[in-house]
Protein backbone atom coordinates (compact mmCIF):
# COMPACT_ATOMS: atom_id res chain seq x y z
CA UNK A 1 0.00 0.00 0.00
CA UNK A 2 1.30 3.73 -1.00
CA UNK A 3 1.89 6.09 1.55
CA UNK A 4 1.42 9.42 -1.29
CA UNK A 5 -0.13 9.72 -3.96
CA UNK A 6 3.55 8.99 -5.96
CA UNK A 7 4.06 6.53 -8.12
CA UNK A 8 6.81 5.62 -10.26
CA UNK A 9 5.82 7.40 -12.61
CA UNK A 10 5.20 10.32 -10.80
CA UNK A 11 9.49 10.32 -9.27
CA UNK A 12 10.41 9.90 -12.72
CA UNK A 13 8.62 12.92 -13.45
CA UNK A 14 9.48 14.89 -10.30
CA UNK A 15 13.10 14.03 -10.71
CA UNK A 16 13.33 15.04 -13.98
CA UNK A 17 11.04 18.46 -13.45
CA UNK A 18 13.64 19.44 -10.41
CA UNK A 19 16.43 18.54 -12.88
CA UNK A 20 14.80 20.46 -15.27
CA UNK A 21 14.74 23.35 -13.02
CA UNK A 22 18.12 23.36 -12.18
CA UNK A 23 19.44 23.56 -15.75
CA UNK A 24 16.90 26.31 -15.89
CA UNK A 25 18.29 28.34 -13.24
CA UNK A 26 21.30 27.93 -14.90
CA UNK A 27 20.61 29.26 -18.50
CA UNK A 28 18.31 32.07 -16.92
CA UNK A 29 20.91 33.27 -14.57
CA UNK A 30 24.16 32.38 -15.93
CA UNK A 31 24.68 31.27 -19.05
CA UNK A 32 21.83 33.30 -21.37
CA UNK A 33 22.98 37.24 -21.84
CA UNK A 34 21.78 40.31 -20.45
CA UNK A 35 19.29 42.54 -22.84
CA UNK A 36 20.80 45.02 -24.46
CA UNK A 37 18.40 47.54 -22.97
CA UNK A 38 16.20 46.13 -19.88
CA UNK A 39 20.17 44.82 -19.43
CA UNK A 40 19.72 41.82 -16.05
CA UNK A 41 15.66 42.44 -15.65
CA UNK A 42 15.15 39.98 -18.72
CA UNK A 43 15.77 37.22 -16.40
CA UNK A 44 12.19 37.81 -15.53
CA UNK A 45 11.05 36.77 -18.97
CA UNK A 46 11.60 33.19 -17.99
CA UNK A 47 9.46 32.66 -15.30
CA UNK A 48 6.91 35.46 -16.12
CA UNK A 49 6.38 34.04 -19.38
CA UNK A 50 6.44 30.32 -19.60
CA UNK A 51 4.52 30.30 -16.15
CA UNK A 52 2.06 32.44 -17.64
CA UNK A 53 1.47 30.43 -20.90
CA UNK A 54 1.20 27.23 -19.01
CA UNK A 55 -1.24 28.95 -16.76
CA UNK A 56 -3.41 29.22 -19.50
CA UNK A 57 -2.91 25.91 -21.08
CA UNK A 58 -3.66 24.86 -17.83
CA UNK A 59 -7.05 26.63 -17.66
CA UNK A 60 -8.30 25.45 -20.65
CA UNK A 61 -7.83 21.69 -19.85
CA UNK A 62 -10.41 22.99 -17.19
CA UNK A 63 -12.54 24.23 -20.08
CA UNK A 64 -12.43 20.62 -21.85
CA UNK A 65 -12.40 18.60 -18.46
CA UNK A 66 -15.81 20.66 -17.87
CA UNK A 67 -17.25 19.93 -21.02
CA UNK A 68 -16.34 15.95 -20.65
CA UNK A 69 -18.25 16.40 -17.08
CA UNK A 70 -21.46 17.81 -18.61
CA UNK A 71 -21.64 15.72 -21.57
CA UNK A 72 -20.72 12.07 -19.49
CA UNK A 73 -21.12 13.64 -15.78
CA UNK A 74 -18.27 11.49 -15.30
CA UNK A 75 -15.64 11.97 -12.05
CA UNK A 76 -12.97 11.62 -13.68
CA UNK A 77 -13.68 15.24 -15.52
CA UNK A 78 -14.68 16.61 -12.55
CA UNK A 79 -11.77 16.01 -10.94
CA UNK A 80 -9.54 16.71 -13.58
CA UNK A 81 -11.46 20.15 -13.93
CA UNK A 82 -10.85 20.67 -10.35
CA UNK A 83 -7.26 20.01 -10.18
CA UNK A 84 -5.45 21.91 -13.46
CA UNK A 85 -7.08 24.93 -12.30
CA UNK A 86 -5.46 24.56 -9.02
CA UNK A 87 -1.84 24.14 -10.44
CA UNK A 88 -3.12 26.72 -12.95
CA UNK A 89 -3.87 29.32 -10.12
CA UNK A 90 -0.51 28.72 -8.49
CA UNK A 91 1.64 29.30 -11.73
CA UNK A 92 -0.56 32.58 -12.58
CA UNK A 93 -0.15 33.65 -9.13
CA UNK A 94 3.93 33.14 -10.44
CA UNK A 95 3.38 35.19 -13.66
CA UNK A 96 1.36 37.83 -11.34
CA UNK A 97 4.61 38.07 -8.92
CA UNK A 98 7.17 38.02 -11.49
CA UNK A 99 5.64 40.51 -13.35
CA UNK A 100 5.05 43.18 -10.61
CA UNK A 101 8.45 42.47 -9.74
CA UNK A 102 9.53 42.92 -13.64
CA UNK A 103 7.41 46.06 -13.94
CA UNK A 104 8.51 48.00 -11.13
CA UNK A 105 12.16 47.66 -12.53
CA UNK A 106 11.33 48.58 -16.72
CA UNK A 107 8.00 50.67 -16.80
CA UNK A 108 8.70 51.95 -13.01
CA UNK A 109 5.05 50.89 -11.20
CA UNK A 110 4.43 47.48 -10.01
CA UNK A 111 1.22 47.96 -11.65
CA UNK A 112 -1.07 49.89 -14.11
CA UNK A 113 -4.43 48.77 -14.70
CA UNK A 114 -3.98 48.61 -18.94
CA UNK A 115 -6.31 46.01 -20.64
CA UNK A 116 -3.85 43.04 -19.94
CA UNK A 117 -3.39 43.56 -16.16
CA UNK A 118 -7.09 44.49 -15.59
CA UNK A 119 -8.33 41.18 -17.67
CA UNK A 120 -4.96 38.82 -15.92
CA UNK A 121 -6.33 39.84 -12.38
CA UNK A 122 -10.03 39.30 -13.38
CA UNK A 123 -8.63 36.10 -14.80
CA UNK A 124 -6.87 35.18 -11.04
CA UNK A 125 -9.99 36.26 -8.75
CA UNK A 126 -12.45 34.21 -11.29
CA UNK A 127 -10.49 31.12 -10.58
CA UNK A 128 -10.24 31.60 -7.24
CA UNK A 129 -13.91 31.63 -7.41
CA UNK A 130 -14.46 28.61 -9.56
CA UNK A 131 -12.21 27.13 -6.77
CA UNK A 132 -14.40 28.42 -3.96
CA UNK A 133 -17.19 27.02 -5.98
CA UNK A 134 -15.76 23.58 -5.77
CA UNK A 135 -15.75 23.67 -2.16
CA UNK A 136 -19.32 24.65 -1.21
CA UNK A 137 -21.32 22.31 0.58
CA UNK A 138 -23.52 20.84 -2.05
CA UNK A 139 -24.54 17.21 -3.07
CA UNK A 140 -21.65 16.38 -5.27
CA UNK A 141 -23.19 16.32 -8.17
CA UNK A 142 -24.58 19.74 -7.68
CA UNK A 143 -21.41 20.93 -6.89
CA UNK A 144 -20.01 19.68 -10.19
CA UNK A 145 -22.13 20.65 -12.38
CA UNK A 146 -22.16 24.09 -10.96
CA UNK A 147 -18.26 24.10 -10.81
CA UNK A 148 -18.11 22.98 -14.79
CA UNK A 149 -20.70 25.99 -15.77
CA UNK A 150 -18.23 28.20 -14.03
CA UNK A 151 -15.18 26.60 -15.31
CA UNK A 152 -16.80 26.99 -18.56
CA UNK A 153 -15.72 31.03 -18.37
CA UNK A 154 -12.46 30.54 -17.74
CA UNK A 155 -12.21 29.62 -21.48
CA UNK A 156 -12.89 33.11 -22.97
CA UNK A 157 -11.37 34.76 -20.12
CA UNK A 158 -8.16 33.05 -20.93
CA UNK A 159 -8.55 34.10 -24.24
CA UNK A 160 -9.26 37.53 -23.44
CA UNK A 161 -6.62 38.19 -21.65
CA UNK A 162 -3.63 36.23 -24.04
CA UNK A 163 -4.92 38.37 -27.13
CA UNK A 164 -5.15 41.93 -24.34
CA UNK A 165 -2.22 43.59 -25.92
CA UNK A 166 -3.18 43.01 -29.57
CA UNK A 167 -6.41 43.71 -29.29
CA UNK A 168 -6.03 47.01 -26.84
CA UNK A 169 -3.52 49.73 -26.16
CA UNK A 170 -1.24 48.83 -23.42
CA UNK A 171 1.29 49.56 -21.00
CA UNK A 172 2.17 45.95 -21.48
CA UNK A 173 4.32 44.80 -24.46
CA UNK A 174 2.92 43.06 -26.87
CA UNK A 175 3.72 39.31 -27.92
CA UNK A 176 7.70 38.36 -28.56
CA UNK A 177 7.36 35.21 -29.74
CA UNK A 178 4.99 34.77 -32.17
CA UNK A 179 4.82 31.83 -35.26
CA UNK A 180 6.82 33.94 -37.71
CA UNK A 181 9.87 35.31 -36.33
CA UNK A 182 10.75 35.48 -32.68
CA UNK A 183 11.52 39.07 -31.48
CA UNK A 184 14.74 37.41 -29.34
CA UNK A 185 18.52 36.30 -29.46
CA UNK A 186 19.40 32.96 -29.35
CA UNK A 187 20.53 31.70 -26.46
CA UNK A 188 17.43 33.73 -24.64
CA UNK A 189 15.09 32.25 -27.32
CA UNK A 190 16.24 28.60 -26.10
CA UNK A 191 16.42 29.74 -22.45
CA UNK A 192 12.64 30.88 -22.67
CA UNK A 193 11.73 27.49 -24.91
CA UNK A 194 13.31 25.53 -21.83
CA UNK A 195 11.11 27.62 -19.06
CA UNK A 196 8.32 26.12 -21.37
CA UNK A 197 9.53 22.48 -20.81
CA UNK A 198 10.41 22.31 -17.44
CA UNK A 199 7.33 24.19 -16.46
CA UNK A 200 4.73 22.39 -18.15
CA UNK A 201 6.73 19.31 -16.40
CA UNK A 202 6.36 20.78 -13.30
CA UNK A 203 2.18 21.81 -14.11
CA UNK A 204 1.79 17.63 -15.39
CA UNK A 205 3.54 16.78 -12.05
CA UNK A 206 1.44 18.41 -9.66
CA UNK A 207 -1.62 18.03 -11.78
CA UNK A 208 -0.96 14.02 -11.09
CA UNK A 209 -0.47 14.37 -7.59
CA UNK A 210 -3.72 17.00 -7.23
CA UNK A 211 -5.96 14.73 -9.38
CA UNK A 212 -4.83 12.04 -6.81
CA UNK A 213 -5.49 13.79 -3.62
CA UNK A 214 -8.82 15.41 -5.21
CA UNK A 215 -9.74 11.61 -5.96
CA UNK A 216 -9.13 10.33 -2.47
CA UNK A 217 -10.89 13.73 -1.18
CA UNK A 218 -14.37 12.26 -2.63
CA UNK A 219 -13.61 8.65 -1.30
CA UNK A 220 -12.98 10.08 2.20
CA UNK A 221 -16.67 12.15 1.43
CA UNK A 222 -17.65 8.65 0.45
CA UNK A 223 -16.88 7.29 3.13
CA UNK A 224 -18.75 9.32 5.83
CA UNK A 225 -21.55 9.22 3.79
CA UNK A 226 -21.65 5.26 4.00
CA UNK A 227 -20.80 5.33 7.69
CA UNK A 228 -23.49 7.48 8.37
CA UNK A 229 -26.09 5.35 6.54
CA UNK A 230 -24.49 2.32 8.43
CA UNK A 231 -25.10 4.29 11.70
CA UNK A 232 -28.15 5.04 11.06
CA UNK A 233 -29.37 1.28 10.29
CA UNK A 234 -27.70 0.20 13.55
CA UNK A 235 -29.95 2.88 15.29
CA UNK A 236 -32.89 1.12 13.65
CA UNK A 237 -31.70 -2.12 14.35
CA UNK A 238 -31.48 -1.24 18.76
CA UNK A 239 -34.94 0.57 18.08
CA UNK A 240 -36.81 -2.53 16.62
CA UNK B 1 -25.06 5.77 26.95
CA UNK B 2 -27.76 7.49 25.14
CA UNK B 3 -30.84 5.19 24.35
CA UNK B 4 -33.66 7.32 24.11
CA UNK B 5 -35.14 6.85 20.32
CA UNK B 6 -34.85 9.80 18.27
CA UNK B 7 -37.52 11.10 15.99
CA UNK B 8 -37.83 10.47 12.90
CA UNK B 9 -36.07 12.62 10.60
CA UNK B 10 -37.98 14.94 8.48
CA UNK B 11 -38.86 13.32 4.81
CA UNK B 12 -36.06 14.75 2.82
CA UNK B 13 -37.66 14.68 -0.71
CA UNK B 14 -35.71 13.05 -3.72
CA UNK B 15 -34.26 15.83 -5.59
CA UNK B 16 -32.86 13.83 -8.41
CA UNK B 17 -31.14 16.75 -10.91
CA UNK B 18 -33.48 18.74 -8.45
CA UNK B 19 -36.36 18.11 -10.80
CA UNK B 20 -37.44 20.12 -13.85
CA UNK B 21 -35.76 23.26 -11.96
CA UNK B 22 -32.15 22.20 -12.63
CA UNK B 23 -31.25 23.14 -16.72
CA UNK B 24 -33.60 25.89 -16.35
CA UNK B 25 -31.21 27.57 -13.22
CA UNK B 26 -28.33 26.14 -14.73
CA UNK B 27 -29.14 28.27 -18.23
CA UNK B 28 -29.97 31.65 -16.09
CA UNK B 29 -26.83 31.57 -14.41
CA UNK B 30 -24.87 30.97 -17.92
CA UNK B 31 -27.21 34.03 -19.15
CA UNK B 32 -26.17 36.20 -16.13
CA UNK B 33 -22.39 35.23 -16.32
CA UNK B 34 -22.67 35.94 -19.77
CA UNK B 35 -24.03 39.45 -19.30
CA UNK B 36 -21.34 40.38 -16.67
CA UNK B 37 -18.36 39.15 -19.05
CA UNK B 38 -19.86 40.93 -21.85
CA UNK B 39 -20.14 44.08 -19.64
CA UNK B 40 -16.83 43.63 -18.13
CA UNK B 41 -15.23 43.17 -21.98
CA UNK B 42 -17.02 46.57 -22.39
CA UNK B 43 -15.64 47.94 -19.69
CA UNK B 44 -12.35 47.43 -20.55
CA UNK B 45 -12.67 48.24 -24.04
CA UNK B 46 -13.76 51.66 -22.85
CA UNK B 47 -10.78 51.62 -20.45
CA UNK B 48 -8.72 50.04 -22.60
CA UNK B 49 -7.97 53.14 -24.23
CA UNK B 50 -4.89 53.42 -21.89
CA UNK B 51 -3.19 56.07 -23.56
CA UNK B 52 -3.77 58.82 -26.47
CA UNK B 53 -0.61 58.53 -28.89
CA UNK B 54 1.09 62.59 -29.17
CA UNK B 55 -0.66 63.12 -32.31
CA UNK B 56 -4.33 62.26 -30.68
CA UNK B 57 -3.78 64.31 -27.87
CA UNK B 58 -2.71 67.36 -29.80
CA UNK B 59 -5.46 66.93 -32.21
CA UNK B 60 -8.05 66.39 -28.93
CA UNK B 61 -6.66 68.78 -27.28
CA UNK B 62 -9.05 71.05 -26.53
CA UNK B 63 -11.87 68.57 -25.89
CA UNK B 64 -9.18 67.05 -23.47
CA UNK B 65 -9.12 70.18 -21.56
CA UNK B 66 -8.02 69.80 -18.37
CA UNK B 67 -9.06 66.44 -17.97
CA UNK B 68 -6.76 64.10 -16.74
CA UNK B 69 -5.13 61.28 -19.05
CA UNK B 70 -2.12 59.47 -20.37
CA UNK B 71 0.17 60.47 -23.56
CA UNK B 72 2.48 57.67 -25.38
CA UNK B 73 5.43 59.06 -27.56
CA UNK B 74 9.22 58.25 -27.66
CA UNK B 75 11.37 60.73 -26.02
CA UNK B 76 13.56 62.51 -27.91
CA UNK B 77 16.84 64.64 -27.12
CA UNK B 78 17.81 65.44 -23.84
CA UNK B 79 15.62 66.14 -20.34
CA UNK B 80 16.68 69.67 -18.64
CA UNK B 81 16.35 70.75 -15.34
CA UNK B 82 13.52 73.37 -15.23
CA UNK B 83 13.14 73.33 -11.12
CA UNK B 84 14.47 71.65 -8.14
CA UNK B 85 12.07 68.18 -9.10
CA UNK B 86 11.05 68.81 -12.34
CA UNK B 87 12.59 68.52 -15.72
CA UNK B 88 11.33 69.46 -19.57
CA UNK B 89 11.83 67.12 -22.31
CA UNK B 90 10.19 66.33 -25.55
CA UNK B 91 8.05 62.95 -26.73
CA UNK B 92 7.44 62.70 -30.14
CA UNK B 93 4.46 60.66 -32.26
CA UNK B 94 2.89 60.22 -35.49
CA UNK B 95 4.96 63.51 -36.64
CA UNK B 96 3.78 65.49 -33.66
CA UNK B 97 5.97 66.53 -31.22
CA UNK B 98 4.69 67.39 -27.25
CA UNK B 99 6.83 68.87 -24.37
CA UNK B 100 6.43 67.15 -21.48
CA UNK B 101 7.22 69.19 -18.16
CA UNK B 102 6.78 66.01 -15.49
CA UNK B 103 7.43 66.32 -11.76
CA UNK B 104 8.40 63.52 -9.52
CA UNK B 105 10.89 60.54 -10.22
CA UNK B 106 11.82 58.77 -13.39
CA UNK B 107 11.88 55.05 -14.03
CA UNK B 108 15.39 53.40 -14.16
CA UNK B 109 14.86 52.46 -17.93
CA UNK B 110 13.77 56.24 -18.51
CA UNK B 111 15.99 57.20 -21.27
CA UNK B 112 16.48 59.19 -24.99
CA UNK B 113 15.03 56.69 -27.50
CA UNK B 114 12.58 54.96 -25.26
CA UNK B 115 8.59 54.92 -25.49
CA UNK B 116 7.04 56.64 -22.96
CA UNK B 117 3.64 56.71 -21.49
CA UNK B 118 3.27 59.92 -19.22
CA UNK B 119 -0.01 60.81 -17.14
CA UNK B 120 -1.26 64.41 -16.24
CA UNK B 121 -2.82 66.52 -18.24
CA UNK B 122 -2.18 70.10 -20.46
CA UNK B 123 -1.35 73.20 -18.91
CA UNK B 124 -3.79 75.52 -18.92
CA UNK B 125 -2.69 77.16 -21.56
CA UNK B 126 -2.45 74.01 -23.73
CA UNK B 127 1.44 74.44 -24.75
CA UNK B 128 2.90 71.69 -22.35
CA UNK B 129 1.97 68.06 -21.13
CA UNK B 130 2.03 68.45 -17.01
CA UNK B 131 2.80 65.07 -16.19
CA UNK B 132 3.53 63.33 -12.27
CA UNK B 133 3.95 59.52 -13.61
CA UNK B 134 6.12 58.40 -16.18
CA UNK B 135 5.99 54.18 -17.39
CA UNK B 136 8.76 53.36 -19.75
CA UNK B 137 6.65 51.08 -22.57
CA UNK B 138 9.48 48.79 -23.53
CA UNK B 139 9.66 47.14 -26.60
CA UNK B 140 9.04 43.21 -27.11
CA UNK B 141 11.99 42.71 -28.46
CA UNK B 142 15.45 41.49 -26.75
CA UNK B 143 18.83 41.44 -28.19
CA UNK B 144 21.91 40.53 -26.32
CA UNK B 145 23.79 42.88 -25.37
CA UNK B 146 26.88 43.16 -27.12
CA UNK B 147 29.68 40.39 -26.05
CA UNK B 148 32.76 42.25 -27.82
CA UNK B 149 31.86 45.35 -25.51
CA UNK B 150 34.57 45.74 -22.81
CA UNK B 151 33.46 46.38 -19.77
CA UNK B 152 35.12 49.46 -18.56
CA UNK B 153 35.38 48.51 -15.26
CA UNK B 154 36.76 45.42 -16.03
CA UNK B 155 40.92 45.63 -14.95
Amino acid sequence: MNDGTSSPGTRVLGALTLIGMAVLLAFALVISPADETQEETVRMFYVHVPTALVAFGAFFLTVAASVGYLLRRSEGWDVMAGASAEVGAVLLAATLVSGMLWGRVTWGVYWTWDARLTLTALLFVLVLGYLAVRRLPLERERRSRLAAVVGLLLGPATVACHYATTWWRTLHQGPTITTADAKMDGTMLFTFFLGMVVFGLLYVWLLVHRFRVLWLEHRVEDLGLDEAIAERRREAVGVS
Amino acid sequence: MDVTPRPAPPEVPARRGSGGRGPLMALALVALLAAVGFLLVKQVGSASLYFYNADEAVAKRSQLGDRRFRIQGTYEGTATDVAADTIRFAIVFGGEKVVIEHTGSEPALFQPGTAVVCEGRWSPDGRVFESDRIEVKHSEEYKAENPDRVDPAAP
